[in-house]
């Protein structure tokens, strides 16, 4: 079936993306990602340790963390990689775990897609490194679509009056 | 999950865009559902079962007024959806903050033989 046929404004499933520019080398940042001690240094919030990180980097390897939130609450999850291109890619697929690796749903959205597939590039231009992770679901259910659709929406797309409203009325407390 | 049930149908509710756009019509305030069914150029049973259906999940509420029913957009209802943008937003933005200041420390050594402090 051809894209073409549906004209109606029901979406496919879009990609969800972040970009940042950071002040470094290809080379500097690609280690950053892939090497455990370094990626260590800096995965996850703002006050949030990494208090387990195993990592098998290549192809088919898994990298098994735990995070523990500055109030000791831990959130586990691993990266199955599917794809390295050192330094420009690496496409894997990111899911909530328990201790043991197995797969978990996200805590909060019961139908959140089991698993999502990231693409994260690296490109360098004078010194400085773009770096791109496009998020979608991996073999998604219909419910796990609509979910990250609706997430989606609600992140990217024309909200801004719906989540003003939110907004004021959280202030109000 | 069942206690889960409504987070997860609020997700679901707003993943359908004309939902979306009923509740980005019902930010102006509270509509009767042939307002909002003119407005959208929707068939009335059309809206009706979308108004339903954000009703199910607490996004709107309706009240009678004389022989009409106007639905109100409840933003707390989209709480859940807010938050969890939010927590997936934050666990990537600052987990980059903490990646640039990482890379910044790392090439230190090379940049800062004139320090100024």
């Amino acid at each position: 079936m051809s894209a073409k046929n549906n004209p109606t404004e029901e979406p496919s499933t879009e990609e969800f993306v972040i970009t940042r520019v950071f002040d470094a080398p290809r080379e500097l940042v690609w280690k950053a990602w892939t090497e455990r001690d370094r990626l260590m240094q800096w995965f996850g919030p703002k006050g949030f340790t990494m208090s387990t990180a195993k990592m098998d980097f290549r192809p088919g390897g898994i990298f098994h963390y735990c995070l523990r939130s500055p109030d000791g609450k831990e959130m586990w999850g691993k990266f199955v990689y599917r794809e390295i291109v050192a330094p420009e890619r690496i496409v894997l697929v990111n899911s909530f775990s328990d201790e043991n690796g197995g797969l978990t749903r996200h805590p909060m959205s019961p139908t959140w897609p089991l698993e999502m597939l990231s693409t994260t590039t690296f490109v360098e231009q004078g010194g400085k490194t773009t770096l791109t992770i496009k998020w979608k679901p991996l073999n998604p259910t219909e419910e796990e679509r609509k979910t990250f659709d609706g997430a989606h929406g609600g992140m990217q797309q024309g909200w801004t009056g719906t989540f003003e409203q939110l907004a004021e009325y959280l202030a109000k407390g | 999950m069942a206690r889960l049930a409504t987070t997860a149908d609020v997700f679901n509710a707003v993943a359908e865009p004309q939902r979306r756009r009923i509740l980005n019509l019902l930010v102006r305030g509270e509509r009767p559902v042939n307002f909002i069914a003119v407005s959208l150029r929707y068939k009335q049973p059309q809206a009706s079962k979308h108004l339903r259906v954000l009703r199910e999940v607490g996004l709107v509420s309706v009240r009678g007024a004389g022989q009409q029913r106007l639905y109100k957009l409840n933003g707390k209802g989209l709480k859940p959806i807010h938050d969890w943008a939010k927590t997936f937003e934050s666990f990537w933005n600052e987990s980059f903050d903490r990646l640039d200041d990482y890379l910044n420390e790392l090439q230190k050594p090379e940049k800062s033989h004139e320090r100024k402090e």
